[in-house]
Formats: C-alpha cells, structure tokens, sequence
C-alpha cells in the first residue's frame, strides 16, 4: 500500500548550510496496517509522515502509494494534525462537510455524512459550535471526523495527541482504536510516546537521532481489539515498552 | 459611581457635551472672529444639511470615497494575500510600497493632477493609494501567518494553489484585513477632503475652503463637525459589520474573576 524507498531529506539552515533531517529511509506498510513511527524530537518522523502526504517533495527516493509515485497531496491520504487545523470560520458541521463538498458530494448527502461522523467522534448537539469554543479533544475530534469524511484509505496522523493532557489522551487512544476497527484504514501514526505507539500499532518504527535513520522495527503482538486496563497488566505490553524505551535510550545507532 | 460607565453612550456622550463646552468658554474668553462660539457653528448646520448645493456636494465625495475605497479593496486584499504566501511577489511589491508609504497621498496630488486633472479621476486615486497600502499591509500579515497545516489539510482534500488563496488564505486572515480595512476607511475620508482641498472644484472640502476664503467661519466649523460625524458614523457601522463578520475569531468568552 505504502511504499518508502530510500527516502533523505536535506533543508536549508537559515546560516545557509544544509541539515540533513532524515536518511536513506525504507519502509513498506501494508493495507489495513496500522504502524507507528517513534523517535526523539527532531528525529524528522513528521517530515517522513508530511512526504508521506506529499506537502513536502523529499530530496532524495521516492514514496509510493498503490504503486503510483506521491507527486503532491490527494484524498487518498487523509492528515490529522497534532495543531487541529481545523477552518476557524466554519461550525463543527461545516468543518466535517468541507472535504465532501470539494469532492463534489452534494450538499444534503454530505451533510448526512458528516452527521453520522460528528456522532462517531461523541460530538452530537456540537454541530454548530465553532473551533475556538470547543477543548482541545474536542476541536481533535472533529479534525479526525474531517479527515474520515472524505474517505481517505490512508490515515497520516501526525502526534495527534501531542497537545493534549493525559487523561483526555488515553481516552483519544482508545477513541481511534474503535473507529479503527470498524474499517481498519492503514494507518501512519507519528509519536514520542513509547506507550502509546505500543498500544495502537502493529509495528513500531524506532528513529535514530538526527538525521533520522530506521533503528529498528518492533512487531507488536498483541490481540485486539486492545484495552488500555488489560494491557497495562499484560507482561508482553510491558515488555515491549520495556525494550523500546531502552533502544531509545541506547546512544549507539 | 462606578455604575455610571454601565450605561451605554453615557460617557461619549459626556466627552462630547464637555468639549462643546469648553468651544463655547474659549471662544467667548478669546473672543476673535476666528472662533466662533460653537452654538453659532452648530447653528449652519441644518442650513447646510438643507442646502440643495451642499448636499450635493457632501453626496459627490462620499461617492468619489466609495468608489476609491472599493477600488482600493479590491486590488490591496489580492495583492497583500499573494505577497503573504509567495516570497516573490512579497520581494517584488516591497520596494515599491516602501517607496510610496512614507510619502504623504496628498503629496502626490499635483503630479496627479498633471496627469489626470482637477476633476474626479485624481481625487479618486489618491483615495485609492491612500486606502490601499493599510489594506496591503494588513492582508499580507494576515495572509503570512495563516497555518500552513491548514493549506494542506485543504490541498488533501483535492483543492488547487488558487481555490486555497481564495477560500482558506482570505477567510482566515479576514480578522486581519478588517483591521486594515478600518484604518482605510478613516484614511480615505481624510485623502477624500484633502485632495478636493487641493484640486478644488466640488465637495465637502470645497465648501470649507470657500467658506473660509469668504470668513465664513461659523460655516468652517460646521463643515469639520460633518465631515468628523460623517468619520463617526462609518467608523462606528464599519465596527458593527466587523464584529458580525469575524465573530468566529473573537475570543470565546471573558474570563470570568476568579475562575483559572
């Protein structure tokens, strides 16, 4: 479905040299998979996961998505954001309708839709909140029902969680789980959370430091569907934190 | 007391009974032709408004105004949204408006009227360069700090460079450009009246000149009052518009004291 293949990318500094943010990336990722890239902040998982979307063009290698090469951003791959993103001047309603509209869906069938989607994400009686009144939760919420309503078979989240506290990131967790399974999109799912690469993913990817490079690839075997109480007391849960957490500590790449 | 700031238009209204007031003291302690006490000035005023030949003139610069504001909108908003999303047509229009900004609009009027003449053409272009640098200005900040994840949210769901100028870039520097549109508008009533002050043929600022040639100067007063109700008016209907366009981007609610 995915398929990285030999990915760098090079930015210009503002001092004028060039920094190399990631290196010499592959992967492949299969439909219906859901997988996890974790490294440490500035590691260039996020630019991975934007030339994934094609808002950025990489340097070097290519990414391709059902066999054709990403040449710019397309429906098929749906971003949710760890800042929201979300149209400020449009209601919860008009967020979640957008992408439909500008796929030419008529205005009732979208309107339909994106109400059933706003029901999924358990904001129903919100439809016509804007942006700055709801909480960070929330306003996540309806950017994952903005991106789902389009139907992208690819899901690009990048840290999407990051902005909120831990209470309401474990329910979010738990949230995408259930909304995962019920058509298991193939997911890219970027986070510096051990814990909460293991408990989404099937495999976790390990970023080296700048320039990231692939440390490792975990397969996380777990059964699904997966919940956060049972797996905290699970001995394999707790392994496999164990043991990326101490590939991460581990300097030598 | 300290209920008195609770009712609306109270204290404006005391600040404008208070400068009446100390018009009509100063007036009467100084005691020259040139300041007339303000019940004589205030007394033109319905003479003017009822004034067939006023009126039309009055009526002639709102309309030179509209039209210099309209066209000033609807070349600044493009241009100031396009220089905040592309580099280059930022480094192309910079020189040029850092050239033009410090130069009084007024300033340029007699070169203008070489070209153009005395009549409407040259009036309506020093509104227009006079209201569009705040507009350009404005839009280009507002343009250049709009989200780029908010592009490319939108360029995920299918839309092109130019549908997003038009229907991400413009919404969601909106509460910016408004902040330019409003200094505009008091800029283009002040570029309105000096420019028929310097190429006088018609309008309010005719009529103020003629009346002081004349040492009409209660005449002279009353036209200031109108032309500053007239910029009250405007500023205070452009406010309401404003608040009722951008009101997704007020802030969501006051903090109440003592809440966290």
């Amino acid at each position: 479905m995915i398929s990285i293949d030999r990915l760098s990318k090079s930015f210009e500094t503002a001092r004028g040299t060039s920094h190399r943010a990631l290196n010499s990336i592959s992967l492949d990722v299969a439909d219906g998979e859901f997988v996890s890239v974790l490294g440490p902040s500035g590691c260039g998982k996020s630019t991975l996961l934007y030339i994934v979307g094609g808002f950025v063009g990489p340097s070097e290698g290519a990414v391709r998505v059902k066999g054709a090469a990403v040449t710019g951003p397309g429906p098929d791959r749906g971003p949710v954001f760890q800042e929201f993103a979300l149209f400020p001047w449009k209601t919860v309603l008009g967020n979640v309708m957008y992408g439909l509209i500008e796929q030419g869906v008529a205005k009732a069938a979208a309107e339909k839709r994106a109400l059933s989607l706003i029901e999924l994400v358990h904001l129903k009686g919100y439809e016509n909140f804007y942006p700055k009144e709801l909480s960070g939760g929330m306003k996540q919420r309806v950017a994952i029902a903005r991106t789902l309503a389009y139907g992208p078979s690819i899901l690009l989240m990048d840290e999407p969680f990051g902005a909120l506290d831990a209470h309401t990131r474990t329910g979010m967790q738990h949230e995408l789980l259930e909304i995962w399974e019920r058509d298991r999109k193939t997911v890219l799912f970027v986070t510096h959370s051990v814990e909460e690469a293991v408990f989404l993913s099937d495999r976790v990817v390990v970023l080296t430091r700048s320039p990231g490079q692939i440390k490792d690839i975990l397969r996380i075997d777990l059964p699904r569907p997966r919940r956060r109480a049972e797996l905290l007391v699970d001995r394999r849960y707790q392994q496999y934190v164990v043991d990326i957490e101490k590939l991460m500590d581990n300097p030598a790449s | 007391m300290k209920n008195l700031s609770a009712i609306p238009g109270l204290p404006p209204l005391l600040a404008t009974v208070g400068l009446l007031a100390a018009w009509e003291i100063a007036a009467r302690v100084i005691d020259i032709s040139g300041l007339p006490p303000a019940h004589e000035a205030l007394r033109e005023l319905p003479k003017i408004l009822t004034d067939k030949e006023s009126l039309l003139n009055i009526l002639d610069s709102i309309r030179r105004m509209v039209i210099g504001f309209a066209l000033a909108l609807a070349f600044a908003i493009p241009v100031g949204l396009m220089m905040g999303r592309s580099r280059f047509v930022a480094a192309f229009f910079n020189p040029l408006l850092m050239i033009i900004y410090p130069v009084p609009k007024a300033a340029l009027m007699p070169i203008i009227m070489l070209w153009l003449g005395v009549g409407d053409a040259s009036k309506t272009l020093v509104i227009f360069l006079g209201v569009s640098l705040p507009v350009i200005y404005h839009s280009y900040q507002g343009a250049r700090a709009v989200e780029e994840k908010m592009l490319w949210s939108a360029a995920a769901m299918g839309m092109g460079a130019r549908a997003r100028l038009l229907r991400i870039v413009l919404p969601a520097a909106l509460p910016e450009i408004v902040v330019g549109i409003r200094t505009g508008l008091v800029l283009a009533l002040i570029t309105m009246v000096t420019s028929e002050m310097i190429a006088r043929k018609q309008g309010v600022g005719d009529i103020l000149f003629n009346a002081l040639a004349m040492a009409q100067y209660e005449t002279v007063y009353a036209t200031i009052v109108i032309i500053g109700m007239l910029g009250f008016i405007i500023d205070v209907g452009f406010e309401r518009l404003r608040a009722h366009m951008v009101a997704w981007a007020e802030p969501a609610h006051e903090i109440a004291v003592g809440s966290t």
